[in-house]
């Protein structure tokens, strides 16, 4: 059984459906606080001058908090703010509300929750496919879970939102780590920064790779690799 | 009064190291655990680097090595340089040499943008894609991609496996 629901100007997936009615109203209020998209939001007043930062939710002035933390982490590769200067918090709140969710759901069993193409596990075993950049009805390679690596995230430098600027990377970069915040950054940072923040964020941190350039050329870190052969001595579909 | 200052500060700095060498002397993990507690970080958010805090000036390089008749003039063994401070931080590199030749060398400390010194050893390489493809048609519980919209959903792998699960 899998329950699935729209937010966020995405889809997200829960296997099997637990606290669904709880997991929906924590989604729908980091996007009731959060979307740029809702002239309503917090975020929205904030970007229209009639909120000032200071004034703000101490969840907003977190979630920015981190943002510019990761900003300073990734170089300024990764950025909360838009080349007009909106503060824009796309890039790392869909993130934050998995984890949230993650939480919710800690003392709940074995449980999947994917948010527009981001894993999050309770940390069983699984087996994640990744969707081929070039191709997304196929699955070009898939990747084992389990244990501390509960976290996949996948950007494109072609995916929907403007939290990635001045792409010049790859065309896909699949993040695999213990969480989330960390998958998803690093994913979106990578895709932009290309080479060096690649090499960068393997060294920084403990996480998975597999990097995919415009010409279709692969790069995976060792435990990717790894990851990737576990995946394939499982049995296949049908 | 400026005098008594100076005299009670220097008999104050003395009683510490006095204490420090007298927690040296008697008890070895105390001396340990304040090791410990002193090789602070900057705070980085999933992290997992293991590096510490790099001194500022390190003794000469360490040696394992044995007399080698080969004619390179190299002996054989494994040789960890110096650390040198660059103008991007701490650097350290390790060398093997067997048979007179160098075998590899291994970057033990690089720092990465922040200035931080990180242990190199999670490189992403090239990887063929037939290697990738082995996996292709597994057996999925979930699928990862690029972020769909509310509409790509609709058309997406997901969806179908949303489907199939319903």
């Amino acid at each position: 059984m899998i329950y699935v629901f729209e937010t966020m100007g995405t889809v997200v997936s829960i296997e099997p459906p637990l606290k669904v009615p709880e997991i929906e109203a924590l989604f729908a209020s980091y996007n009731e606080r959060f979307s740029l998209y809702r002239s309503d939001s917090e975020l929205s007043r904030i970007a229209d001058g009639s909120l000032r930062l200071a004034d703000a939710s101490s969840e907003l002035r977190n979630a920015y908090s981190l943002a510019l933390e990761w900003r300073s982490l990734t170089a300024g590769v990764f950025t909360p703010h838009r080349p007009d200067g909106i503060i824009d918090l796309s890039g790392i709140v869909k993130a934050l509300a998995i984890e949230a969710a993650g939480h919710v759901l800690a003392e709940d069993g074995d449980w999947i929750i994917n948010v527009g193409g981001d894993v999050l596990t309770s940390g069983q075993a699984a087996t994640v496919g990744i969707t081929d950049p070039f191709d997304r009805t196929q699955l070009l390679t898939s990747a084992r879970l389990g244990g501390s690596r509960r976290a996949v995230a996948t950007s494109g430098s072609s995916e929907r939102g403007d939290h990635i600027w001045g792409g010049r990377g790859f065309a896909q970069v699949t993040v695999v780590a213990n969480e989330i915040v960390t998958a998803d950054v690093l994913a979106t940072a990578i895709v932009a920064g290309g080479v060096d923040t690649l090499n960068a964020s393997t060294s920084g941190w403990d996480i998975d790779v597999l990097a995919i350039d415009p010409a279709g050329n692969l790069f995976a870190t060792s435990g990717f690799t790894v990851s990737i052969a576990a995946a394939a001595a499982r049995p296949t579909a049908h | 009064m400026r005098v008594r200052a100076v005299v009670l500060s220097a008999l104050a700095s003395a009683g510490v190291l006095f204490l420090g060498w007298e927690l040296g002397a008697s008890s070895q993990p105390a001396q340990t655990s304040n090791a410990a507690t002193t090789t602070g970080q900057p705070t980085n958010p999933g992290a997992s680097s293991s590096a510490t805090s790099t001194p500022t000036s390190t003794p000469t390089g360490t040696t394992t090595s044995t007399p080698s008749a080969s004619g390179t003039g190299l002996n054989d063994g494994t040789f960890t340089g110096k650390t040198v401070n660059t103008q991007f931080g701490p650097v350290q590199v390790e060398v093997t040499v067997a048979s007179g030749k160098i075998t590899s060398v291994k970057a033990l400390q690089l720092t990465n943008y922040g200035g931080r010194s990180v242990q190199i050893s999670n490189y992403a390489a090239p990887i063929l894609r037939s290697e990738v493809l082995k996996a292709q048609s597994a057996r999925v519980s979930t699928v990862s991609g690029a972020t769909y919209t509310s509409d790509g959903y609709l058309t997406s792998l997901q969806s179908a496996l949303d489907k199939a699960k319903a």
